[in-house]
């Protein structure tokens, strides 16, 4: 167990992101919520799924994104292209889909029957003399841009989207992606939970350890600390090249001692993964996907987590743990149900606190907060998330001047 | 006696816990967790641990899809098992704290609802 030693992260690896205090109001303030909405969530590739939810012809699954008022129907078309477009019809702008998943050959609108095929061109509408001229070929779904990366879905709710999936990933970071080689990961154990907080509130806490020992102390602080490393600091941060996606290397307790039944647990999912593995070249760094998405493979799973936030001061966390096949035997299904539930018990160890750092902030009480080495991701995303708005901001005034 | 085929031959020591643990669904066996007194999942757990090895072995000679009631219930038992652990062997005295966070977790998918012809 030597090659897990602890090799400390120091302030000369991560000062290049920014030493500074970071001005407080941008995490609770409703106008720069507004300006996120419009700058990042309606430009950003945002994750969304898996394409094995999607994986034959026909199947379809609907998401809400409700930063951005949008639902989300996200279909495998006959030919097996993947296809996104707007839930709406395209006669009243009815919600066209209420199922959240399913297989369909065709969308028929509840309202007066609009009927749509998978490629999102109208079918059939009934009483179609009725109308005035009516130009069928613009009576199309709204299509919304989607690609894949490493098997996982992402949209881009921009009409035309300023870069490819590719671009924004960056080449660095969609190839070290895709190497990870996660497979079919066609099934996964979900939970949801909100917070009243702000997006960037949950997403922070989330990339840094440094509350691991005190908020965590009963769940996982024994198996992250340790006497050579008593915070259990992550041994690596890197930068994607464009400035968008970070990752963290996660260390582990080599000398930790697992309980009864997380012992029995763990030995079940290690050997069902030696065989068959979710990532094929698993690794323990933390992907952060601006803007919103955590993202692990390790050999026995996959986990993703997305924060979506719901408003200015409300927040949902959708965590899926994809494993490879499905259980084939009680023992994986228990092993897999106690992986889903430990996980769980560590985001519910994080809940209140997110909601009373939210709460603070939104005082008013403070100007700056303060980031240290271990905590470079959170500064790191406020970087990015700040880029992007203030771009944003010059573009509406440079539009506005040009008027 | 009706009792005598609750669970398979072997793990009758558990049938006094099939009413109240014997529970199917992710969502539902959190819920229940979080809704036990620190007694109750304390006597859960002193039956169940000494048996979930056996028990598990015994499940695994049988389809998931086509189990038998006895042995679907035993695995229900090991599932909630799996939940009730984490409050002993991790919360602790802490649990019922723990709990109040706990509560607005919503587990909207297990690999138990991948057996569902739907899916």
């Amino acid at each position: 167990m030597n090659s897990v030693s602890y090799q400390a992260v120091t302030k000369s690896d991560v000062a290049s992101i920014g030493t500074n205090p970071i001005p407080a109001k941008p995490y609770y303030d409703e106008d720069y919520f507004r300006l996120e909405q419009e700058a990042i969530f309606k430009r950003a590739w945002l994750h969304v799924g898996r394409a094995s939810e999607v994986a034959k012809p026909g199947q379809f699954i609907v998401r809400e994104v409700e930063v951005a008022n949008a639902s989300v129907l996200i279909v495998r078309g006959e030919g097996g292209e993947l296809r996104a477009f707007h839930n709406v019809c395209a006669h009243r702008g009815a919600e066209l889909v209420e199922a959240k998943s399913g297989q369909a050959s065709a969308f028929s609108c509840r309202y007066h029957r609009w009927t749509y095929g998978t490629d999102g061109a109208v079918r059939f509408i009934p009483d179609e003399n009725a109308f005035f001229d009516l130009d069928k070929a613009k009576c199309s779904l709204a299509p919304i841009a989607i690609d894949t990366c490493a098997g996982f879905i992402f949209i881009n709710l921009d009409r035309s989207p300023r870069m490819s999936l590719r671009e924004f990933l960056g080449e660095d970071w969609f190839t070290r992606l895709e190497s990870l080689h996660v497979g079919g990961g066609d099934m996964f154990s979900e939970y949801v939970f909100d917070v009243e907080a702000n997006w960037k509130v949950a997403y922070d806490n989330f990339q840094e350890i440094y509350h691991g020992k005190f908020v965590h102390a009963h769940s996982i602080g024994k198996s992250i600390t340790s006497n050579e490393n008593p915070f259990g600091y992550p041994t690596k941060y890197e930068f994607s090249e464009n400035g968008l996606h970070r990752s963290k290397t996660l260390w582990n307790n080599p000398g930790y001692e697992p309980t009864p039944v997380e012992s029995h647990a763990y030995s079940i999912n290690r050997a069902f993964a030696v065989k068959n593995p979710v990532a094929a070249a698993p690794t323990t760094d933390h992907y952060y996907l601006f803007p919103n998405v955590t993202f692990l493979a390790m050999r026995n799973r996959c986990f993703t987590q997305t924060i979506w936030p719901l408003g200015p001061h409300r927040t949902r966390s959708v965590i899926r743990q994809y494993w490879e096949g499905k259980d084939t035997n009680a023992s994986l299904r228990f092993a897999r149900e106690w992986q889903m539930a430990s996980l769980l018990d560590v985001h519910s160890e994080d809940r209140d606190i997110i909601e009373a750092s939210h709460k603070g902030l939104r005082s008013g009480a403070r100007e700056f907060i303060h980031f240290q080495i271990h905590e470079v991701p959170l500064r790191h995303a406020f970087n990015a998330v700040d880029r992007w708005v203030r771009e944003f901001q010059q573009e509406q005034a440079g539009a506005e001047a040009g008027r | 006696m009706a009792n005598s085929a609750l669970l398979p031959a072997g793990f009758e020591a558990l049938t006094p816990y099939v009413e109240a643990w014997a529970i199917h669904g992710g969502d539902a066996r959190k819920r229940r967790r979080i809704a036990s007194t620190p007694e109750e999942r304390a006597d859960f757990y002193g039956a169940a641990l000494p048996l979930m090895k056996d028990a598990l072995a015994h499940l695994d000679g049988f389809d998931l899809q086509a189990m038998p009631d006895p042995e679907r219930r035993l695995l229900d038992l090991m599932l909630t098992l799996a939940h009730i652990s984490l409050a002993i062997e991790k919360q602790g005295d802490n649990e019922p704290i723990h709990a109040v966070n706990h509560a607005l977790f919503t587990i909207t998918r297990s690999t138990e609802d991948w057996d569902s012809p739907d899916l």
